[in-house]
């Protein structure tokens, strides 16, 4: 608990705040008692210089007759007339003996116990001297009051921060403690845990939903390399079969002709894998989003009159047609060579599996800021049942399956347009076969020109 | 030719270094980039062949510190990693041309020559010619035997590398990457229908065969004995 974030920075508001607390318990302390002590000095100081003036106007009498009267009045100040040798004239303070100026006696009248009083004694000419004085004791009792008000008011602020931290600490603690519970769930292999949420909307909240969405990609990534795992494993051991039995009927062959004639074969199988694998890499380096840095405006339409113009003479010699429509530049954020390849990909696929004589037609055109790419082929189409799973890697149609051909093709194609942010859809024409990509306005207004 | 070969991979290394030699070139071999710096610094070669992850110090490296210190010898650049930001890359820190791995042995001597014979920046000439043959870059036309041939504009771009090229072999890559900008391997064999559009257009006005297949390389364009 106290090893938690929140319940030590309580802690330390606590002791900050008390501290504080004691400071100002301190300073009010000081200044009140030496407020109380000058208001009361003051009072007596006045009262003995008022008896002063008396015993010059009205001489010895006049003055015994003032601290006579003052001193009856209850409640009042204690007054005191000593005369030569300490006689007592007047006053109850009149017993006692003090100096001139400011000491502390002690006087006990019958039945009550002994008073402390602080008493100010001014001479009267050369024998007499007259005294006034108080009992200290309030200014004590003051002092005392107040101590015990501080003394309760830091306690009730330590209770309260501890109490208030204990408690906001236990919360967030709980909180934590679930996205810690979480994550050790993760970790030790449970990757459909989420985080759970309070519902209030506040930061830990949000933090739950961002964490969430985190562990969304990341059971998504996972999923798709295991999926690419699998795919390797069974799509790439055919291939790999072939290679070796190529390589068997070399080594065992007698006839030089033909052994080269295998040898050759080999390396066509093998370079054909390894076009595998650099189309997945391809796809996984794209679909790691890091080209998207790269991006810059393109004019769509001129990369696709290029891709048809360095396909249409092996089309024609292949007895196909390739058509190509554009009426203006289509501008879209992206990267030209992955669009190029794009291109390319969706045309050979054309080409290849509509059939002989098809014709491809090609269209490029401007749809609010964005850019349509429309590729119709009078292919055979797409059967419904295997639409779906078109643009996967490695999937190929059934009737496609004895073709040469990875199956990474239309992958690449999904993985480019899922980068730029575009739509694929895919349909069936009757006859023939339609691919829309349909680029949505680039976020960052392009400037046309560069 | 006197080469510099850098590669850690003693198997690659010896079979390319054997392959380039019985080329006709002359392979110093360097198998850490501590060495390959040091040799490229201290001998003048015609060419430069770079693996991008040697030992020590790695390609790029090696290129750059070269490059700074105002060596222009051709470089081509080797690597494993297939990705356009290190083509990109590569090239910005000073290759010339750039071959990834897996490749061809044909592939690499093809390469190796086309950029040993580079003319220099300066000597830009234009019009170039091939025994009847002769091409006009500034006004794009084409002659042969003083007869003129139409091209499409790719066709010329096509005609163009490889005479610029003439006497030398050029691979399908090669062209793939200068001619159509492609730097992936369509499955369509559009260099191959490319070239035979053009040496008909050729053919048409008389005269014998300029462009030759290699076999297991590429193509060649060479004046005729």
């Amino acid at each position: 608990m106290f090893g938690s974030t929140s319940a030590r920075l309580a802690a330390l508001f606590t002791i900050g705040f008390a501290a504080g607390v004691l400071l100002l318990g301190l300073v009010t302390f000081l200044t009140t008692r030496a407020a109380l002590i000058g208001q009361f000095e003051q009072r007596i100081r006045t009262e003995a210089a008022a008896l002063a003036q008396e015993y010059r106007v009205e001489g010895l009498t006049g003055v015994a007759q003032a601290v006579r009267e003052r001193d009856r009045t209850p409640g009042e100040l204690d007054y005191g007339l000593v005369g030569p040798g300490g006689a007592s004239l007047a006053g109850h303070l009149a017993g006692v003996r003090a100096k001139v100026g400011w000491s502390t006696v002690r006087v006990s009248e019958s039945g009550e116990r002994p008073e402390k009083i602080r008493v100010y004694a001014i001479a009267l000419g050369q024998n007499y001297q007259v005294m006034v004085g108080d009992d200290d004791e309030r200014i004590e009792q003051v002092e005392r009051d107040l101590v015990v008000m501080f003394t309760l008011a830091f306690l009730g602020v330590v209770g309260l921060g501890a109490a208030g931290g204990y408690g906001l600490s236990r919360v967030a603690h709980r909180r934590l403690a679930a996205i810690t519970d979480t994550a050790e769930a993760i970790i030790d292999g449970d990757l459909g845990r989420r985080v759970p949420k309070k519902g209030s909307g506040d930061d830990l909240d949000r933090l739950a939903a961002t964490l969430n969405r985190m562990l969304d990609r990341i059971e998504a990534l996972m999923e798709s390399l295991r999926q690419v795992s699998n795919d390797i494993a069974h799509d790439l051991r055919t291939p790999l079969t072939r290679l070796r039995q190529r390589l068997e009927e070399a080594a065992a062959s007698p006839n030089e002709a033909d052994k080269t004639l295998s040898m050759e074969a080999a390396l066509d199988d093998l370079d054909a894998i390894l076009g595998t694998f650099a189309a997945l890499l391809r796809i996984a380096q794209i679909e790691s989003g890091a080209r998207r840095a790269a991006f810059r405006p393109t004019d769509l339409a001129a990369t696709a009159r290029t891709v048809v113009e360095a396909f249409a003479p092996a089309a024609e010699d292949a007895g196909a047609w390739l058509d190509f429509a554009a009426s203006e530049p289509a501008f879209v954020e992206g990267d030209p060579e992955l669009l190029t390849q794009m291109l390319v990909n969706l045309v050979e696929n054309a080409l290849r599996h509509g059939g002989p004589g098809v014709i491809v037609t090609i269209k490029v055109v401007r749809s609010g800021d964005g850019a349509t790419l429309t590729l119709t082929d009078t292919g055979p189409g797409v059967p419904e049942s295997e639409r779906g799973r078109l643009f996967d890697r490695f999937y190929r149609l059934e009737r496609s399956r004895s073709t040469p051909g990875s199956g990474l093709g239309l992958a690449l194609v999904s993985a480019v347009a899922h980068l730029h942010g575009a739509e694929i859809d895919v349909r069936n024409l009757e006859p023939g076969f339609e691919v829309r990509v349909a680029f949505q306005p680039a976020a960052k207004p392009r400037s046309a020109g560069h | 030719m006197k080469l510099l070969l850098v590669e850690d991979d003693r198997d690659v290394a010896a079979y390319v270094r054997r392959a380039l030699s019985e080329a006709g070139h002359t392979v110093d071999l360097a198998g850490s980039g501590r060495d390959g710096l040091l040799l490229a610094a201290a001998e003048p070669y015609d060419v430069m062949v770079l693996d991008r992850m040697v030992p020590e110090i790695d390609g790029l490296a090696i290129l750059r510190t070269i490059r700074a210190s105002g060596v222009r010898t051709p470089v081509l650049l080797l690597t494993a990693l297939g990705g356009i930001d290190d083509r990109v890359e590569g090239l910005e820190a000073g290759a010339d041309d750039y071959l990834v791995k897996p490749f061809a042995i044909a592939e690499l001597l093809a390469r190796v020559n086309a950029l040993a014979r580079r003319p220099p920046p300066t000597d830009a000439p234009t019009v170039l010619r091939a025994g009847d043959l002769e091409i006009d870059l500034l006004q794009r036309a084409v002659k042969r035997g003083g007869a003129r041939i139409e091209l499409q504009p790719r066709e010329f771009q096509l005609l163009e590398y490889l005479m610029r090229h003439a006497g030398r072999v050029v691979t399908r890559t090669m062209l793939l990457e200068s001619v159509w900008d492609f730097h992936f391997d369509p499955k369509t064999n559009i260099v191959e229908t490319h070239i035979s559009r053009l040496r008909a257009k050729l053919a048409r006005v008389g005269g014998p065969e300029l462009i030759h297949t290699v076999r297991g390389a590429g193509y060649c364009l060479r004046e005729p004995d």
